[in-house]
């Protein structure tokens, strides 16, 4: 088998940035999450491939927090748009998780399917890479297996890396699995290495049947009691990886500008502010049932898999200790006659 | 209902728009505008709408909001009836004739116009909701044959605030088996037609349920009462179509605000049957 | 703590039982031992589900707004930062007193069950330390400063030394240092605005962030937009800040807001006087910077 070892994987990720912006999971300063090979600051900056995941999720290489979408110029009566800005670069994300490559091909529904393809997503997903790092010990949070994950062999990778104690075996998986292959062909060496024992799940998560139920429990009670401590801030959705709602604004100055797009969230009261100040999710359970809704049930019936991937991000950073897996809990548990 | 196969009319690029003129800006009302628009070159419309659908209609440097086409004349303009409310329509509101302005679209369903052949129709709108309405009805009167009796129920806040009056009380009535009521809301000096809410005057004129197709636009509020009306007259639920507002962004089904349940309304509504609505929570 | 508990259960159970309040606001216990939550009784039956233990950090204050239109009666538990949150809603008339009954905590110092929860995740490699929160380190207000009932034995401020200490080093810097220290600052920030939710003081109906007609503050995240976020916010929270700390325990990017909020706190003692935000409840009175006097300093315009 190919293998990559540990000794060389800063000469890889420097190869590998030659050509590609590569992104890379790493302690940068006080955040945590998917940043650039080159911004890797030796000394500073610690690479957190061998950690179990990061804080922000690899999302934005293919969904950018704010994304330019088309130049805009206006004078007078006449209006230009004389730029777009789809963006093809080629990208590596390096080192994802299976829940965060699971993250990416669910938004590879929402933007490439359903009737109408978005040229912007479109452009930076045909440029980019994932190389996913498979996982032999999931941690406290995770439950990435009950939400159809498989964290050893996450569909959608181009290649897998798998940590064998002094090197990666590189498993190449498709084409351009094979083109980055090529990138560092000389620094990967041929030979046996013995992969790491698989340990079991810590969280026992019981997801079959949860998309179905739901159907039935919108007006439950049990939204009132789950959503009280929720303070309807965002973060959740922010460092999910399969959150993908975005928002489209424009920048101008005088006559030039550009119209561009940013992440949002269910969470937040603007979101779905109608004219003449109604709002069908005014009131925060309504706005904390979506996002759940959302993840566990609607997702599933339109696109035929959860919206949460098990990463277990927001049940580690929400101040208020809202815990997917205790919902989901809740909802098998739930009597539905009430 | 999440339709897999919908067919791809759109740009290759969805979310950027084509630059159109607005040749014509029509006062309908105080505070709704009608502007006609048309590609720059002076030919044609950017797309073909169907009765029901939409466009994404920009001032590119302030904003971008959706909007039924009230009606596309073949190939000579795509219309589009705006009712002042916000950023953008404030600021569409103060443009003049000439101004490039930016479409997307078409967007949405539209209303099923084929499944509504020999039927008898009734269309109930109030304030800006006569503009979708507008498209389906326009379409009937083109191809009058296909379609039964049409009455008209149309409701507003006063007399100023009706939209499209020469329609309403000049041509529309002279149509064959057709007949409009017009109603606003409190009595004025200068209308002697009805004076009260859509609902109570349409249980009033009680046009029959008998094979009839009701469609229905307007503020919400005005379409839970008449939705509570039309089943006291007997229609069921396959003989309501109605069409729902929500916030939208994208427009095709991306952005993820317009969703109620699994369904986007930008995508898969935003006409719906009664019967199609009853499956759905609640948000509506 | 065990003790407090046990008391400020039985003050609830009797207050239900009397009929006097409609629900009590305190924490409940998570299914691990770090999980200490925001909790909301409605019975005398859920009494039982209130604690206070050393991780009952989170600022109830912040749930009263959940009822600020309603009609409960309330009674609620509160620390000396969480009391403080309730003055600053009864200055800004959000509640009024008549509908609360609350019960003081004097507060020994808590740990941050998102500290520990971090810990336990996995996703870092070095532990954090398991202390006092750093919040409680900095705390000059650890016995509410407005109660109808007391519970536990009073407690001194754990602050040490010259809370202003960093601020008066940024003021050393020149402009240029400056604006760059804090545009860096500011850069990370991913403008999930959980500052502005989990914070008491910003009670605000229609958020100016929220405002999109004009639009004060655009939506990228860059550094000028997010360096007017937080200047705005910040400046909002001049004279009204009461230093719980929450903004700065909760952001997920560690941005270290209570810099700014010293920064503001600093001034608005040095220009206006009279006691900080939050640190004593006279009916009727304002913050310095929700009135305006013609004789108000105007040297920082
Ligand atoms: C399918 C559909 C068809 C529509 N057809 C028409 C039409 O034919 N004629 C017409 O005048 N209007 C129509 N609207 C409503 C129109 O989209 C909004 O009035 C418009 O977006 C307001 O934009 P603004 O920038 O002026 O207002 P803003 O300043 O953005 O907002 C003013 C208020 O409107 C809210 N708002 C923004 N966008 C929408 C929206 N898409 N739907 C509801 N509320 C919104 C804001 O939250 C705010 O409360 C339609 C809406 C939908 C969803
Ligand atoms: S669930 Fe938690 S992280 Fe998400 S919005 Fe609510 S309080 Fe914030
Ligand atoms: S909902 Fe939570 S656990 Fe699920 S994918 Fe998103 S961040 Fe991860
Ligand atoms: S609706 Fe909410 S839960 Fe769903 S993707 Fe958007 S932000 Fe995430
Ligand atoms: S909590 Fe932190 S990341 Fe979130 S908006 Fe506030 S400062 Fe920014
Ligand atoms: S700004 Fe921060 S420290 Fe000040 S009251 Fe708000 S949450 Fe507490
Ligand atoms: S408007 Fe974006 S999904 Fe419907």
């Amino acid at each position: 088998m190919k293998v990559l070892s540990k000794a060389k994987l800063e000469a890889a990720l420097n190869k590998l940035s030659d050509r590609n912006e590569v992104f890379v999971p790493m302690q940068k300063g006080q955040q945590s999450g998917y940043f650039t090979w080159k911004s890797f600051e030796n000394g500073q900056d610690e690479l957190m491939l061998d950690a179990l995941n990061v804080y922000q999720s690899p999302k934005n290489a293919v969904l950018p927090q704010t994304e330019k979408m088309y130049s805009i110029k206006s004078q007078g009566v006449e209006v230009n748009i004389d730029q777009t800005y789809e963006d093809a670069h080629p990208t590596i994300i390096f080192g994802a998780r299976g829940c965060d490559v699971k993250g990416i091909i669910a938004m590879d529904d929402v933007f490439l399917t359903r009737g109408y393809e978005d040229s912007f997503y479109k452009a930076r997903r045909s440029g980019n890479t994932i190389i996913a790092n498979a996982c032999y010990e999931p941690g406290a949070n995770c439950f990435c297996n009950a939400m159809e994950v498989n964290s050893l062999e996450p569909v959608g990778a181009d290649v897998i890396l798998r940590d064998a104690g002094d090197g990666y075996v590189w498993e190449v998986k498709s084409d351009k699995g094979e083109a980055v292959t090529a990138l560092i062909a000389d620094l990967l060496e041929e030979k046996e290495a013995k992969l790491p024992e698989v340990k079991p799940f810590i969280q026992k998560v019981d997801y079959s049947g949860v998309a179905e139920k739901l159907k039935s429990m919108f007006d439950h009670p049990l939204w009132d009691k789950l959503s009280q401590p929720c303070i309807n801030c965002g973060m959740c959705t922010y460092v999910c990886p399969s959150c993908y709602c975005f928002d489209i604004q424009v920048k101008m100055w005088g006559e030039e500008g550009y119209r561009f797009r940013a992440w949002d969230s269910c969470m937040f009261e603007e979101y779905s502010r109608e004219a003449g100040g109604g709002n069908p999710r005014g009131a925060s359970k309504e706005r904390f049932r979506q996002r759940f809704l959302h993840k566990l049930e609607f997702f599933k019936e339109r696109y035929g898999t959860p919206l949460c991937t098990g990463c277990g991000r927001c049940i580690i950073v929400c101040p208020t200790d809202i815990n997917i897996v205790r919902i989901i809990d809740a909802v098998k548990e739930a009597e539905i006659n009430a | 209902m999440p339709d897999q196969d919908h067919k791809c009319t759109c740009s290759e690029q969805p979310l950027v728009p084509t630059i159109v003129e607005v040749i014509d800006i029509i006062d309908r009302t105080p505070d709704v505008k009608s502007f006609f628009v048309r590609n720059v070159d002076g030919n044609g419309v950017p797309f073909q709408v169907a009765p029901g659908q939409c466009g994404m209609v920009s001032h590119l440097p302030i904003g971008e909001a959706m909007i039924s086409c009230t009606w596309q004349e073949e190939q000579e303009y795509l219309e589009f009836a705006i009712k002042r409310v916000g950023l953008l329509t404030d600021e569409l509101h103060q443009i003049e004739v000439g101004q490039k302005i930016g479409v997307r679209g078409p967007y949405g369903n539209g209303f099923p116009v084929d499944a509504c052949k020999g039927r008898d129709m009734v269309f109930i709108a109030g304030g800006i909701g006569l503009a979708p309405l507008r498209s389906f009805i326009k379409y009937c009167f083109k191809n009058r044959a296909d379609y039964g009796k049409i009455t008209i129920l149309y409701g507003s806040r006063s007399k100023a605030d009706l939209c499209f009056k020469e329609e309403l009380f000049e041509l529309w009535p002279q149509e064959t088996n057709t007949e409009v009521f017009v109603t606003i809301d409190n009595a004025q000096a200068d209308w002697d037609g009805h004076v009260g809410f859509v609902p109570s005057y349409m249980e009033e004129v009680n046009p029959s349920s008998q094979g009839a197709i009701a469609v229905v636009c307007g503020p919400p509020i005005m379409i839970k009462f008449v939705l509570q009306s039309l089943e006291k007259m007997g229609y069921n639920d396959d003989q309501v179509i109605t069409t729902l507002e929500m916030r939208m962004k994208c427009g095709i089904g991306k952005c993820g605000r317009c969703n109620i349940g699994s369904e986007f309304i930008c995508l898969d509504g935003p006409v719906y049957y009664l019967k199609q609505l009853r499956d759905l929570p609640p948000e509506w | 703590m065990k003790e407090i508990t046990n008391k400020v259960q039985a003050i609830a159970a009797k207050l239900f039982e009397e009929g006097k309040i409609d629900v009590f606001l305190a924490w409940e216990k998570g299914e691990l031992n770090f999980k200490t939550k925001s909790y909301v009784a409605r019975n005398a039956l859920d009494v039982k589900n209130i604690v206070f233990d050393e991780y009952s950090i989170y600022n109830v204050s912040n749930s009263l707004l959940k009822f600020r239109d309603s009609h409960e009666r309330i009674g609620i538990a509160v620390k000396g930062c969480d009391s403080r949150g309730i003055v600053r809603l009864l200055e800004d008339l959000q509640i009024k007193r008549d509908r609360l009954y609350i019960v003081g905590i004097p507060c020994p110092g808590m740990k941050d069950p998102l500290a520990a929860a971090r810990n336990h995740g996995g996703f870092s490699k070095k532990q954090e330390e398991d202390g006092l929160a750093k919040k409680c380190l900095d705390c000059i207000q650890p016995n509410p400063v407005i109660y109808d009932e007391l519970v536990g034995p009073e407690q001194s401020p754990r602050q040490q030394g010259d809370r202003f200490a960093r601020v008066k080093e940024i003021e050393q810097m020149s402009a240029d240092e400056r604006y760059k220290f804090w545009e860096d600052t500011f850069s990370t920030c991913i403008r999930c605005y959980a500052c502005r939710q989990v914070c008491v003081a910003c009670d605000c109906r229609t958020c100016i962030f929220d405002e999109m007609k004009p639009q004060w503050v655009g939506r990228e995240n860059s550094s000028t937009d997010n360096m007017m976020y937080h200047l705005v916010k910040h400046s909002h929270m001049a004279g009204r800040c009461i230093e719980c700390g929450e903004c700065e325990r909760v952001c997920p990017v560690n941005i270290p807001l209570m810099l700014l909020n010293r920064k503001l706190i600093k001034d608005v003692g040095t220009l206006f006087g009279g006691p900080e935000a939050g640190m004593q409840y006279v009916e009727g009175s304002k913050p310095p910077l929700s009135v305006y006097r013609e004789n108000d300093p105007d040297s920082f315009l």
